[in-house]
């Protein structure tokens, strides 16, 4: 694995937080998107899934084992291949493995989180196998060689001129800037490569372990196709989507579509059980379903064990203060936002994303929205609270104690106040915290306490 | 190549060790509780409004050349049709007056390995369905053919009034669906992407157009 870009972070966040126009755009999509969530929920009990959707995740990770084993026994019953990596290098080896038994030349490939984890796209080209995203977003950002920036939407950060100049240069299309237009090209140019492609990959939203079933949930129909129109069907995913009832989607797919894009349900949801039966006339002939743990194991019975039970919908980014400033490239992760300043840590080693757990204001917005009730502020709190712990002496130490020490005594908290508005109205202030001031404005503290002007007032009516 | 299965099988085993199950795995078999709140609407005029809402089609019609009249006028003619098979079967008045107007296609003309370009090249497809929900204003197609209904332009359902569930709490049985097909596909209205500065466009990759006729006969 290259190094993570999330170590970076302090470096990246300043870069976007500067660009003006980035930010808009990110407002923007974002409160739009919160605001159709917050409508589609009008009709259901969002409490009552949410509870519910808690319970069956914590039901699944609790008996992770016993449920694997159920799919796999389905799966291999259905005629599925079910591969186990330990590591996005386990994963990627065996993907080209079957690629090339396959005489695979050409992928498509439909959206996926893991495949963005373990770098697959880039393995496979390394090897000369031509592996096209096939989502508009994620085929927008594979042209445009960058990754994307939102867990459902990978090109939010992209103006629609961006992007006609984008495919204008790329794909030799006219330059017009309308997103039918632009779609409709992006369309012609990808359904020539599902009709050529061998080999098609998709992640899954759940595995049903009762039945074996491969939930792949969209829009646009890319994945159905990719999973269809193929000889080979790989699926890549984490073992920690296993849920054990079919009956279980019901609650799923009430929350899924809602928290993602304030659908009821998304245009498609493709139920896989396997390959091609001897009655059917299409599909693939093979469906292998990789499932990855990449540090997933290790989270099983400690405090965060609760971050598994994550369904990727992105709700938790669009109400995040920060990262509607900021957007997704500023984390240097594929999982950005709130849950990917978890995620990151997590799978990926603190080590590699230390100051992600403290891009939050922990407003718990994220908690607010999540479909599956992961306390994501506390858990980012705790995870700060694991990193400072581990570092020692500092500034930031030596202030925060001394700021508990002056909450704690009225005296000591009246002498520091006083000084604090005398310093604010001088104007070595702004340049003393010149990091704090370049993106926010520092209001001047009012000459007099709450205290001391109350006390002036008092018995004049 | 061999794969992990043990060593991650352990790790979780490690894992979870001395740490408390949060339930015993509760039967598949147990009673399901209903999430679905009772919709004022009766179920057909429900699936219409949330079809009709995301852009797709639905009508309530008396006879099968209803279907057929009905599919001629929304569909140029010079239009090759793909008849899923399963409409042939069942639907046999429709598609015998459509024949007369339109050029069809029928899945009995296709074996294993046909030529994926030629179906891309069918301006519309005719499937029956699995099943409808009112609720979401989705059909639920299981198909021996998957590509025609995935990449025509537009796709009629001819359903039976039958078919129509309320919710989602029906479909999501253990006995939904034909447990020997590899698969089940739900589509609820339009291909769609709101990729590009979150502006809806109808019609990526799959159909445009998807038009849902309810038979009564």
């Amino acid at each position: 694995m290259t190094e993570l870009k999330s170590r970076n972070f302090k470096r990246l966040y300043k870069k976007e937080i500067a660009d003006q126009k980035l930010r808009a755009n990110l407002k923007k999509a974002t409160i739009q998107a919160s605001d159709k969530r917050n409508d589609s929920f009008a009709e259901v009990d969002f409490n009552f899934l949410r509870n519910e959707a808690k319970k069956i995740k914590q039901e699944s990770v609790s008996h992770l084992n016993d449920l694997l084993s159920q799919f796999e026994d389905r799966a291999h019953k259905n005629n599925c291949t079910v591969f186990y990596a330990e590591s996005p290098e386990k994963a990627n080896a065996y993907i080209l493995e079957v690629a090339r038994k396959n005489a695979v030349k050409k992928i498509v490939k439909s959206k996926s989180m893991v495949t963005e984890e373990i770098q697959l796209v880039p393995f496979l080209e390394k090897y000369g196998i031509e592996t096209v995203e096939t989502d508009l977003g994620e085929y927008i950002i594979q042209l445009a060689g960058e990754t994307p920036s939102h867990i459902t939407a990978p090109a939010i950060h992209k103006s629609r001129t961006e992007i006609a100049q984008l495919l204008h240069d790329k794909i030799g299309i006219e330059l017009n800037d309308d997103p039918a237009f632009l779609t409709g090209e992006a369309r012609k140019a990808l359904r020539e490569k599902f009709l050529s492609a061998e080999m098609g990959i998709s992640g899954a939203n759940f595995l049903v372990a009762e039945n074996g079933t491969v939930v792949v949930v969209e829009n646009e129909g890319n994945a159905r196709l990719s999973t269809s129109a193929v000889k080979v069907h790989v699926v890549v995913t984490g073992i920690e989507k296993v849920i054990p009832r079919f009956s279980d989607l019901r609650i799923f797919m009430r929350l899924l579509g809602r928290s993602a894009t304030g659908q009821k349900l998304t245009s498609y949801v493709s139920l896989i059980r396997g390959p091609r039966t001897d009655k059917e006339k299409d599909g693939p002939e093979e469906v292998h379903i990789v499932l990855l743990d990449n540090g997933r194991s290790r989270l099983l019975g400690s405090e965060h064990q609760e971050v598994l039970h994550c369904i990727r919908c992105g709700a938790c980014l669009n109400v995040c203060p920060v990262y509607r400033n900021i957007g997704g490239h500023a984390y240097g992760s594929v999982y950005p936002g709130p849950i990917g300043s978890l995620v990151t840590p997590l799978f990926f080693g603190p080590e590699n994303a230390p100051e992600l757990p403290f891009a939050s204001s922990l407003c718990g917005n994220c908690t607010e929205v999540c479909p599956v009730g992961i306390s994501i502020h506390h858990q980012l709190l705790a995870m700060r609270q694991e990193i400072k712990s581990e570092t020692k002496g500092g500034l930031e130490k030596f202030v925060f104690k001394n700021f508990r020490k002056t909450m704690l005594r009225p005296q000591r908290y009246r002498l520091f106040s006083r000084l604090a508005r005398i310093f604010s109205s001088t104007p070595i202030a702004r340049k003393a915290i010149k990091g704090w001031t370049d993106y926010r404005d520092l209001p001047q503290l009012p000459s007099r306490s709450f205290r001391e002007i109350y006390k002036s007032n008092k018995g004049k009516g | 190549m061999t794969d992990d299965r043990e060593k991650i099988f352990a790790a979780i085993r490690r894992s979870l060790r001395g740490t408390e199950r949060s339930d015993a795995l509760r039967s598949p078999a147990s009673p399901l509780t209903s999430v679905h709140r009772e919709d004022p609407e009766p179920p057909f005029r429900k699936f219409r409004t949330e079809l009709e809402a995301l852009g797709g089609f639905a009508e309530s019609l008396k006879y099968e050349t209803d279907a057929s009249k009905f599919i001629a006028e929304h569909t140029e003619p010079a239009s090759s049709i793909f008849i899923y098979d399963q409409v042939a079967t069942r639907f046999r008045s429709l598609v015998g007056s459509l024949s007369e107007s339109r050029r069809l296609r029928f899945g009995n003309e296709f074996a294993a390995g046909y030529d994926k370009r030629e179906v891309a090249s069918f301006d519309a497809a005719v499937t029956g369905c699995a099943a409808c929900v009112a609720e979401t204003g989705t059909v639920v197609i299981q198909t021996d053919m998957r590509l025609p209904a995935a990449l025509a332009p537009k796709l009629f359902v001819v359903v039976e009034q039958k078919q129509l569930v309320a919710s989602l709490d029906e479909l999501f049985t253990d006995t939904f669906g034909n447990a020997d097909a590899s698969n089940l596909f739900m589509i609820t209205g339009p291909s769609r992407t709101a990729d590009i500065e979150k502006q809806l466009v109808k019609g990526v990759h799959g159909p445009r157009d998807v038009l849902v006729l309810f038979i009564n006969e």
